[in-house]
């Protein structure tokens, strides 16, 4: 046994070069998957961890009934929409019989704001929330200061006050759902230990701000102590009969306000690792390939050991230890390049615009074993397999058959692809018709039909670019083609590295541009007022409402209409809702209406964004916290008011705040006079700035930061792709350098016959551009099907239209075949200079 | 090293002939260096005349290949000068020899001798349309029936038997009518009556086209088809044979201890 692994050993040695390639393949998979697991620690670990801290004294808190969950994706509400609890609940709650305790948690939108300028960007949402006296309840704890006890005093999260520059005994402001408050900062908090909650920035207020500032009638929720030494079930269920109240169970509240925090950066996480996935995916094809050579090169050699009398064991084990050897040492290096990587993950994260927590990365040991078990285990299942497949030939078998893989495909294995193709094609369609999400498990079939048919495709495209080929390059073109289908299953394995690649990334890229159209382009397309006032953030309205009307009375003002808007739930989803004008506003944005006449707006309809015309004259059922309305739908247009957070359903303002109360206003749309001097803007922008919470914008202005968001989830999308591409042009690299290695005699033969080095590194290159070619156009049609399947039927009203990003796909192509003959220039040119003896002898 | 060194004077092998179709001057080929280095061609000077079949023999590691190798170009002297017609080998770069190779030079090899994914046509006109030359179509269409090849041109190597596949590779050598064709042991894997054949269509190239050729092999009926026999032992030319047949040749052999 040992003198198996001294000689397994010599033997990596030997061929240095080939196993170097194949090291840095899995150890670049490893690299990625553990940062990719230590990122999606680093953000959920940490703010699972602070909330059970914070949140540990809570036995059992009741909540008001949930109408309808956050979506998850971007787009969609972050918070779920409940139905509020009596004013008096909290009472109720400690009025039954084993509660020791019951404090009344408001909790609603409130953003600091100092000398002016609102504090805080990125994704975290601006909280405010009372004060609970009673420290075994209060998620907070003083740092310094006290706590506030009046109306006019908040106490505010550290990281704010890091963010601001304040202290307590400062004056601030904090603008909430009615309006702009002055404030003094009595104290600094943290949470548990934490310099905030997760992605949240919390103002604490105290009691009697909640109807006050936070414009509630009752507590968002009640959080209930149960005495020691009562019957924990029974109080649970005394608290349930109490009416039109959920309760929770302090552990279930605590998992759920976990979920919470990391659900926005879900589908980052799902992003990541799908691109972990196809990364080991490119990885473990890169090792396969090498092992698979390795062992037809020993496959004379180990027929003959085999026929003087060797038992397999003897012959081929070697083999497998050799993979556990590469495989360990690639897999520590790989380790080791992760760990040290996340930050270069964070920093492409970044480009998202999505802050992320700066908390110290978390190596979890489940990380590490994952990674390792992939990487070693993957490194031993290839060199197995195939060790496996040649042990069980003869050994005259073996001694009589040439190391080249057979050229022949067989027909069972593509027919049996070309079923799982139809089948994941029908299911794509069936998905699309029946906007069911399920049949995209179907469509998911794809990808093993990629793998059955991979050989297939290259002996076909060999054939059919032959005769392009031969045009273009003449005999090196054909050269070039033939040689793609000379080891179709190695060709194929390659090809299916960049398929899977380029599939995800046009999937991304769809994705993206279909959102920045729903996002930017109806913006663009839409907005025709010359100003525009904003809110704080996108998704929170914080416009004073009486600002509209004051800038109507300014000079040179044509007209102004302002966009309100809320949460309800429609068909069991939270929607965003918005209230218009019906008359005043499409004379400022065109909402394009395909159906219908908004005008009825004002009698109490509902207008859809869509593109289905016949949902006119149905009737829709909205539910808001304290309200529902039923209304028929009067229009259907086909473009919202723009942004990540747009309304998909409009009804007249007037009916908005007839169910859910007075509202800010979200948006304000101001058209100045036909030749209006800027003066008109100026005065405009006076009132604008000395009315907190309102950003004025002009016409460009707003149109351009509205695409902004997007474009980062564009230039995300971009670093992923470079990071794909590198670890695909390494597997090209690999895949090439073992095919002219393979191949060597041949190609000693062509310079022998006179071939000029030049001509055979052309050889090489355009094998490995049709090869990169074909590959990439499918990968690119398969993302685009599959990613058009996915969009049109998940993407709701948030991504109305798909749109194909015809440039990014093309880019995405040259990129590709560029890498690929990029990759390919190294062997290509190592074998150019190969002196041609070597080459014909077949010892390289 | 007991043999005589034998000089058969006024062999056309051994003037310094000026019609020569290629020549080796004081050719020594040294492999490796220090204890291990191996001498492979110990100073050989020999003139392959043109238009003339002359064979190569010698016992294995000799050094007959080493020979092919360094006059055909593939391979380089340690010293001495290697010629083809009046080209000095020495004194191309890589770019000429390349240019070299494809147009004055044809090479059959024992094995590895076509491009599998090329037809037989393809591989037949391959240092033609290296060079970008058509073939002119009367030489393609003579070498092709002379070897009968013409139901074939449109198949892959892997669908012909070795002796077609080395008339395929016989084909290429002599279609674009090179200076001089060098084959080392073309017959060697095949069985007597293809091995005949071959050399059968090596002799009427020569004798048509007056084709220059040289080949190495072990067998004395198939030096029996040459104009010359050139006798190698231990990387030195040990004698050299106008007209041979099979029986002179097996004396000669059977003196060198085979
Ligand atoms: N690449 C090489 N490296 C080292 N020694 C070599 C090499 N090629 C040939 N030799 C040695 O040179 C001598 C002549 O070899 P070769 O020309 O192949 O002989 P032949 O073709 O007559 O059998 C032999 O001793 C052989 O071992
Ligand atoms: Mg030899």
């Amino acid at each position: 046994m040992s003198q198996m692994v001294r000689s397994a050993v010599r033997s990596v040695l030997a061929s240095r070069g080939r196993f170097l390639l194949t090291g840095t393949a899995i150890a670049l998979s490893v690299a990625f998957l553990v940062a990719t697991l230590v990122l999606s620690d680093s953000m959920r670990g940490r703010a699972a961890s602070d909330i059970a801290e914070a949140l540990a004294g809570t036995d059992a808190v009741v909540q008001g009934v949930s109408l309808g969950e956050p979506g998850g994706g971007p787009g969609d509400p972050v918070r779920s929409v409940r139905r509020s609890l009596d004013p008096d609940m909290t009472e109720r709650v400690a009025a039954v019989d084993g509660v020791e305790e019951a404090a009344s948690q408001w909790k609603g939108f409130a953003k600091l704001v100092v000398d002016g300028s609102p504090v805080g960007t990125g994704t975290a949402s601006d909280v405010g929330r009372n004060w609970v006296a009673n420290p075994e309840f209060n998620p907070f704890q003083l740092e310094s200061g006290r706590p506030p006890t009046e109306v006019g005093e908040v106490v505010i999260d550290r990281s704010l006050a890091d963010d601001a520059g304040v202290a307590p005994g400062d004056v601030v402001q904090v603008l909430t759902a009615t309006g702009m408050h002055d404030a003094t900062i009595t104290g600094i908090a943290t949470f548990a230990s934490a310099d905030a909650a997760p992605l949240e920035r919390t103002v604490l207020l105290p009691d009697g701000a909640g109807s006050a500032w936070l414009d509630m009638a009752a507590p968002t929720e009640v959080l209930v102590d149960i005495a020691e030494g009562a019957d924990r079930t029974e109080v649970l269920g005394q608290l349930s009969a109490l009416s039109d109240a959920k309760v929770v169970d302090g552990s279930d509240y605590i998992r759920t306000m976990q979920n919470a925090a990391t659900s926005p950066l879900q589908f980052l996480n799902v992003f990541l690792l799908a691109f972990a996935v196809v990364a080991v995916l490119i990885g473990v094809t890169i090792i396969f390939n090498t092992f698979t050579l390795t062992v037809a090169r020993r496959r004379r050699e180990s027929g003959l050991l085999r026929a003087i009398g060797a038992e397999r064991r003897q012959v081929l084990g070697g083999v497998v230890i050799e993979a556990a050897f590469i495989g360990t040492i690639a897999t520590l290096v790989g380790l080791v390049c992760g760990v040290a990587g996340v930050g270069a993950l964070r920093w492409v994260v970044g480009l998202t615009g999505i802050s992320l927590i700066t908390g110290p990365s978390i190596v979890s040991p489940t990380s590490i074993a994952i990674a390792a078990t992939v990487g070693i285990g993957a490194t031993i299942l290839s060199a197995w397999i195939p060790a496996r497949r040649a042990a069980a030939t003869s050994p005259m078998e073996a001694l009589r058959e040439s190391a080249a893989e057979p050229r022949v495909v067989s027909r069972a294995r593509t027919a049996s692809g070309l079923v799982l193709a139809a089948a994941a094609i029908v299911g794509g369609a069936v998905a699309v018709v029946s906007s069911n999400p399920v049949w995209l498990m179907l469509a998911a079939a794809i990808i093993p039909a990629l793998v059955l048919c991979g050989p297939a495709i290259v002996i076909a495209s060999a054939r059919w670019s032959s005769p392009a080929a031969r045009r273009a390059a003449g005999v090196s073109g054909s050269i070039a083609a033939g040689n793609l289908a000379a080891s179709p299953r190695r060709s194929a394995s390659t090809a299916l590295a960049i398929m899977l690649g380029t599939a995800m990334v046009t999937m991304f890229a769809m994705f993206a541009s279909s959102l920045t159209s729903a996002v930017g382009t109806d913006v663009h397309d839409g907005l025709q007022a010359d100003l525009v006032v904003t809110s704080a953030t996108p998704d929170f309205s914080t416009i004073d409402p009486t600002l509209a009307g004051r800038i109507a009375e300014q000079p040179d003002v044509d007209a102004v209409t302002a966009l309100k808007k809320t949460e309800g739930i429609v068909e069991e989803k939270a929607q965003a809702i918005g209230g218009i004008d019906p008359t005043a506003l499409p004379t400022m944005f065109d909402l394009d209406p395909i159906a219908g006449d908004l005008a009825d707006l004002s009698s109490g309809g509902v207008a859809v964004v869509g593109d289905d015309p016949s949902l006119l004259g149905e009737t829709l059922e909205i539910e808001f916290e304290r309200s529902t309305i039923e209304a028929p739908i009067v229009a259907v247009v086909a473009r919202s008011t723009g942004g990540f957070e747009a309304p998909a359903y409009f009804v007249d303002a007037a009916t908005l705040e007839a169910s859910v109360g007075r509202l800010l206003d979200a948006q304000v749309f101001v058209d100045l006079a036909d030749g209006a001097v800027a003066d008109a803007e100026e005065d405009v922008s006076a009132l604008v700035r000395d009315t907190p919470g309102s950003f004025l914008a002009t016409r460009e202005e707003h149109v351009a930061s509205s695409g902004s968001e997007i474009a980062k989830f564009g230039n995300f999308i971009d670093g992923m792709l470079i990071l794909a591409s590198f670890i695909a042009l390494l597997g090209i690299a690999n895949t090439t350098a073992l095919a002219i290695n393979e191949r060597s005699g041949e190609i000693g033969l062509l310079r022998a016959v006179g071939a000029s080095r030049r001509e055979l590194r052309r050889i090489v290159q355009l094998e490995v551009a049709i090869l990169s070619f074909v590959a990439a156009s499918i990968g690119i049609a398969v993302g685009a099907g599959y990613g058009w399947a996915m969009i049109d039927v998940t993407g709701g009203a948030e991504i109305p239209a798909v749109i194909v990003p015809w440039l990014r796909l093309a880019v995405t192509l040259i990129v590709a075949v560029a890498a690929g003959v990029l990759a390919a220039a190294w062997p290509a040119f190592r074998v150019s200079r190969v002196p041609v003896l070597k080459l014909v002898s077949g010892d390289s | 090293m007991g043999l005589p060194y034998k000089r058969q004077s006024g062999s056309a092998l051994l003037a310094n002939s000026d019609d020569a179709a290629a020549m080796l001057d004081g050719a020594v080929k040294r492999y490796g260096s220090g204890e291990s280095a191996v001498v492979a061609l110990d100073d050989v000077t020999i003139a392959f005349p043109a238009g003339k079949f002359t064979a190569v023999m010698g016992p294995s590691g000799s050094g007959k290949s080493t020979m092919m190798h360094c006059a055909a170009g593939l391979d380089q002297l340690t010293s001495g000068r290697a010629f083809v017609g009046s080209t000095d080998l020495s004194t191309l770069d890589d770019r000429e020899l390349t240019k070299l190779r494809r147009e004055r030079i044809g090479f059959v090899f024992q094995t590895f001798n076509l491009v599998a994914t090329l037809t037989v046509k393809e591989n037949i006109c391959l240092p033609l349309t290296l060079s970008g030359r058509q073939p002119s179509d009367g030489m393609l269409d003579q070498v092709v029936s002379m070897l009968s090849l013409g139901d074939r041109m449109h198949h892959r190597p892997a669908e012909l038997s070795g002796g077609q596949q080395q008339r395929v590779a016989v084909a290429r050598a002599l279609v674009a009518r090179p200076q001089v064709v060098f084959a080392d042991e073309p017959t060697g894997n095949l069985d007597t009556r293809s091995g005949q054949e071959i050399l059968g269509y090596l002799r009427s190239a020569v004798d048509k086209h007056h084709q220059s050729i040289v080949v190495v092999t072990h067998d004395p009926n198939a030096a029996a088809w040459a104009d010359h026999v050139v006798f190698v032992v231990d990387g030195r030319v040990h004698d050299v044979m106008d007209s041979p047949s099979a029986d002179t040749v097996l004396d000669v052999m059977k003196g060198l201890g085979r």
